[in-house]
């Protein structure tokens, strides 16, 4: 049933049943009415022949003036229940009648015809004729049957279509409670629905966060072994680097050769340690010294890097709107900020804008996203006009050695570390992304309000 | 009606006005007036009128206790579609061809005579109860003071007559036995 149907035949059945209940009333009455005609048609014909027959039977009577006999003839019709009054007039004077007990009697004189034929009463008037000759008229009142036995009489058919009214009106009435059920019904099925869609999001979240365990896992295992493996190699390095500096004490670097041998392995060793750094870093095993930073400071004496790093087809905007500090590893952040200058000028080959802008937000339950806890931040926004990432792209942009870049050009290994320093710092990193739109990249890092000294001047 | 109100009924049936007894020239006018009535509730067999308009012939035998308010009151009167003729005989006469014949006969021989003369005849007999005991068929009585009279019905059947229902159911009493052997 469609919901128009449903809505029109909730609107009509009511009317429908009551309209029926009161047609087979009204059937009902006219059924009884015409019943009760019939029946006052027959007593009047019942009447008119017993009248005609006593017309008949006080002929003689009247012709010789036998009051008393015509008197017995009227009497005799006492018999009959249906008759409520009856006389015979001789001319126009009444000779002999009778009427019930309480019953009005019959017009002493019959002067006036019109005085005998009464509303709501059913007269008959019959001429005693001799021959041609008229020797005076019989007059019969029926018995007017109060209403209340005529309807006795129609009850049975009243019943019937009383019954049958109520019928109509119950069936009316279930229908209607038939359709009020159903409607109950379709609203649980509905909240069952919605219910089964919760669930199913539930279902994908859960699915969700089984990914994000698999990936924490993931980073985790890719973390302890790079962290094991950047330590031994730390060590490694050290003892390469204690080597190199023994080798320029013993003089080994007088000969010019051997100098820049010395600088290049002493620069490798450098870089080495560089990477070294970031891995122990992104395992989260490099110890961190957090300490009070006032963002917009750091982002103004790191000006002329970014300067340099951006080359000269990038131009750089500063917004730097935040007034309050944050807590963490200044170094770190230092090298998190550069990283991602770095990206977004990568991502803009054919040059373009980076906009670098801090704020102070406020999150509450409302305006809060994803996983982020409601609380005071100090937000920094890199944003480049470059190329921007697909869906794809963008969902592994931070895992550990995934990259974009040419071989050899990116280790894959900034964002990935970015995410886990600030994750490490109790801070969030989103990215903001589509293909052609360019890349917003979200830092938010926790409010300070600790009185510990400015880490940096 | 007619199951209810049996002709047969023994009851007394009297006439209207009680007034009539005691005063013999009131009688005999309601006596008069009963008369040529009668006529109305008799059947004569067919052929004793000639036509439709043949006169019915009422006698009056022996002498006339009415004094001439038979004719009036006959007078202009008809049977059906006959009309009323009076005759006044002085005794019964063979080929008369009364209908109808009222019999005083002050003694009762004579009126005897005149209804023997008859016997067979389809010839209503009217005789009066004060004028002496023999009855025709339609015997004249005065009962609680009021005219009435009885009605010989197996008298009317051997004159070939008979008598409407409604008439009998007036009269006093009705003969309807076989009549014994009349002297």
């Amino acid at each position: 049933m469609s919901g128009g149907d449903r809505l029109s035949a909730h609107r009509f059945t009511p009317a429908y049943a009551l309209a029926s209940a009161v047609v087979l009333l009204a059937a009902g009455i006219a059924v009884s009415a015409y019943q009760d005609r019939l029946f006052r048609a027959q007593q009047v014909s019942e009447v008119t022949v017993q009248g005609q027959i006593l017309a008949s039977s006080v002929t003689a009577a009247l012709v010789f003036g036998d009051a008393k006999a015509v008197q017995e003839h009227v009497s005799a019709l006492k018999i009959n229940p249906e008759i409520e009054a009856a006389g015979v007039y001789d001319g126009t004077t009444l000779v002999a009648s009778f009427a019930r007990g309480g019953k009005q009697p019959l017009p002493r004189s019959l002067t006036d015809r019109s005085t005998l034929v009464m509303s709501g009463r059913t007269e008959i008037v019959v001429p005693v004729m001799q021959g041609a000759t008229r020797l005076g008229t019989v007059c019969i009142r029926a018995i007017d049957t109060p209403l209340a036995h005529r309807l006795t009489r129609h009850l049975a058919i009243m019943l019937l279509a009383i019954m049958a009214a109520l019928l109509v009106a119950f069936m009316g009435t279930t229908q209607r409670t038939l359709r009020a059920v159903n409607r109950e019904t379709e609203l649980r099925a509905l909240a069952l629905a919605e219910t089964n869609q919760l669930l199913q999001n539930e279902m994908e979240e859960r699915s969700k966060a089984e990914d994000a365990l698999r990936q924490s896992q993931k980073m985790e295992a890719v973390g302890q072994l790079s962290g094991g493996l950047a330590h031994d190699f730390n060590n490694l390095l050290a003892i390469i680097d204690g080597n190199l500096h023994l080798l320029r004490q013993t003089g080994a670097d007088d000969q010019p050769a051997m100098q820049s041998y010395l600088d290049a392995a002493g620069e490798a060793v450098d870089r080495a340690g560089s990477v070294v750094r970031r891995l122990l870093a992104f395992s989260r095993r490099q110890p961190l010294s957090p300490r009070r930073v006032d963002i917009n400071q750091l982002i103004t004496d790191m000006k002329d890097l970014f300067l340099h790093s951006a080359g000269e087809r990038v131009r750089i905007e500063w917004n730097l709107n935040a007034t309050w500090t944050t807590h963490c590893d200044l170094n770190q952040l230092e090298n998190v900020i550069l990283n991602l200058a770095i990206n977004a000028r990568d991502a803009m080959p054919e040059g373009g804008t980076i906009a670098i802008e801090t704020n102070d937000v406020t999150l509450n339950d409302r305006t809060r996203g994803g996983d982020v806890a409601p609380g005071d931040y100090v937000e920094i926004r890199v944003r480049d006009s470059g190329t921007g990432m697909t869906e794809e792209v963008r969902k592994r942009a931070i895992d550990p050695f995934f990259t974009t870049k040419p071989q050899g050009r990116g280790t894959g290994l900034g964002l990935s570390m970015a995410f886990s320093f600030i994750r490490q710092s109790n801070g969030y990193l989103n990215i903001e992304t589509a293909p052609g739109q360019g890349t917003t990249i979200v830092i938010l890092l926790p409010r300070h309000l600790g009185s510990e000294l400015r880490g940096i001047a | 009606m007619g199951r209810l109100f049996r002709p047969v009924t023994f009851a007394l049936l009297l006439v209207a006005l009680p007034a009539y007894a005691g005063d013999r020239s009131l009688e005999y006018a309601v006596k008069a007036a009963f008369l040529y009535k009668f006529a109305s509730f008799v059947d004569w067999p067919p052929g004793s009128f000639e036509t439709e308009s043949s006169p019915f012939v009422l006698c009056v035998v022996g002498a006339d206790p009415f004094g001439g308010r038979i004719r009036s009151a006959a007078n202009g009167q008809t049977v059906g579609s006959h009309p009323i003729i009076l005759r006044q005989l002085a005794k019964e006469e063979p080929r008369s061809n009364c209908h109808a014949m009222f019999v005083s006969g002050s003694d009762g021989k004579s009126a005897s005579e005149a209804l023997n003369s008859v016997r067979g005849t389809p010839t209503l007999t009217v005789t009066d109860s004060a004028l002496g005991p023999t009855a025709g068929i339609i015997h004249f009585v005065i009962a609680d003071d009021r005219v009435t009279f009885d009605i010989d019905n197996a008298a009317a059947a051997r004159n070939h007559l008979v008598i409407s229902s409604k008439l009998l159911a007036l009269a006093r009493r009705v003969n309807t036995a076989r009549p014994a052997a009349v002297p």
